[in-house]
C-alpha cells in the first residue's frame, strides 16, 4: 500500500482557514470548482496539503485537507 | 484729645498688624501645602482628571494671589474649600488610574489572543481572494458583488490591523485592542461574504 504521507513538516493550522473533509468520488479538482469556481485551481489545494498529499489524483475519503 | 485719638489710632494700626501677622504663617502654611499636593499630583491629574485639576489650579492661584496682596484673611478663608477640592481630585485620581491600569492590564492579555488571531484571518482571506483572483469564474456561493466588498473589506482590515500595531509599540494597548477588534470584525464579515464562515 501506497503512502500518502510525505516527510515534509506539518504546516501551522490556521483556524480561518476552511477544511474539507474527502468523500467517495471527490477529486481535488471536483473540490476546487466547488471551493474555486474553477476546477483547473485543484493544485492551489493540493500545495496546501503537501505534508499529507504526494500525488493530487490521490485522495481518501475521510482526509481532511486544508482549502485555503 | 488730639493726643489720646493719637494714641487710639497707633494702637488700632498696632494691633492690626499684630494680626495679620499672626495669620501670615498660617496662610503660608496653607497655600505651600496645597501647592506642594497640586505639583505632586499635577502630572496623573493632567492625565485623569483634567477638569477637576484646572479647578484646583484656579483656587490655587487665587490663594497664591491674596497670599502675595497679603491678604491673608482670605487665603485663611478660601484654603478650606480648595483643600476640599484638593481631596476631591486626589480620590478621582487614584480610582481613574487604578481603572486605567486594569484596562491596560486586561488590554494587553487581549491583545496576547488578537496578535494571533487576526493575522490568521488576515492570511486566510488574503489566500482566498488571491485565489479567486485567478479563477475563470466564482463559487456559487459568492456574487461578483460580494467579492468586490470582500477586497475592500481585506484591504480596510488591514489597515486597522496595522494601526493596532503602532499603538501597541507605542505603548497603548488600549488603543491596539481596539483597532485590532476593528480588524477582527471586518474580518468576520468578510469570511461571510467569501463563503467561509
Amino acid at each position: 500500500m501506497a503512502s500518502e504521507e510525505s516527510g515534509s513538516p506539518p504546516t501551522k493550522d490556521n483556524p480561518y482557514q476552511q477544511t474539507y473533509v474527502v468523500r467517495k468520488g471527490d477529486t481535488l479538482s471536483k473540490i476546487a470548482d466547488e471551493y474555486y469556481g474553477d476546477a483547473r485551481l485543484y493544485t492551489k489545494i493540493f500545495e496546501a496539503n503537501r505534508d499529507v498529499l504526494t500525488d493530487p489524483n490521490k485522495i481518501r475519503p475521510g482526509q481532511k485537507l486544508r482549502i485555503p | 484729645m488730639r493726643t489720646t485719638m493719637k494714641w487710639l489710632a497707633l494702637l488700632v494700626v498696632t494691633l492690626f498688624v499684630a494680626a495679620c501677622a499672626g495669620q501670615k504663617e498660617p496662610a503660608t502654611k496653607a497655600v505651600t501645602e496645597i501647592e506642594a499636593s497640586v505639583n505632586t499630583l499635577r502630572e496623573d491629574a493632567a492625565k485623569y482628571a483634567a477638569t477637576e485639576l484646572e479647578t484646583v489650579e484656579d483656587g490655587l492661584a487665587s490663594l497664591k494671589a491674596s497670599l502675595a496682596n497679603g491678604d491673608y484673611k482670605s487665603v485663611l478663608a478660601a484654603a478650606p474649600a480648595v483643600s476640599t477640592q484638593l481631596s476631591t481630585l486626589q480620590q478621582t485620581v487614584a480610582e481613574k488610574k487604578q481603572q486605567a491600569e486594569a484596562a491596560f492590564a486586561a488590554a494587553t492579555e487581549q491583545w496576547k489572543t488578537l496578535s494571533t488571531e487576526v493575522p490568521d484571518m488576515v492570511a486566510a482571506i488574503q489566500s482566498r481572494v488571491d485565489i479567486l483572483g485567478k479563477s475563470k469564474r466564482l463559487p456559487k456561493n459568492v456574487s461578483a458583488e460580494s467579492f468586490e466588498a470582500a477586497k475592500q473589506g481585506l484591504e480596510t482590515m488591514k489597515a486597522s490591523w496595522s494601526e493596532a500595531g503602532s499603538h501597541f509599540s507605542t505603548g497603548e494597548p488600549v488603543d491596539a485592542v481596539a483597532k485590532a477588534q476593528e480588524a477582527k470584525d471586518k474580518g468576520t464579515e468578510v469570511l461571510q461574504l467569501l463563503g467561509m464562515s
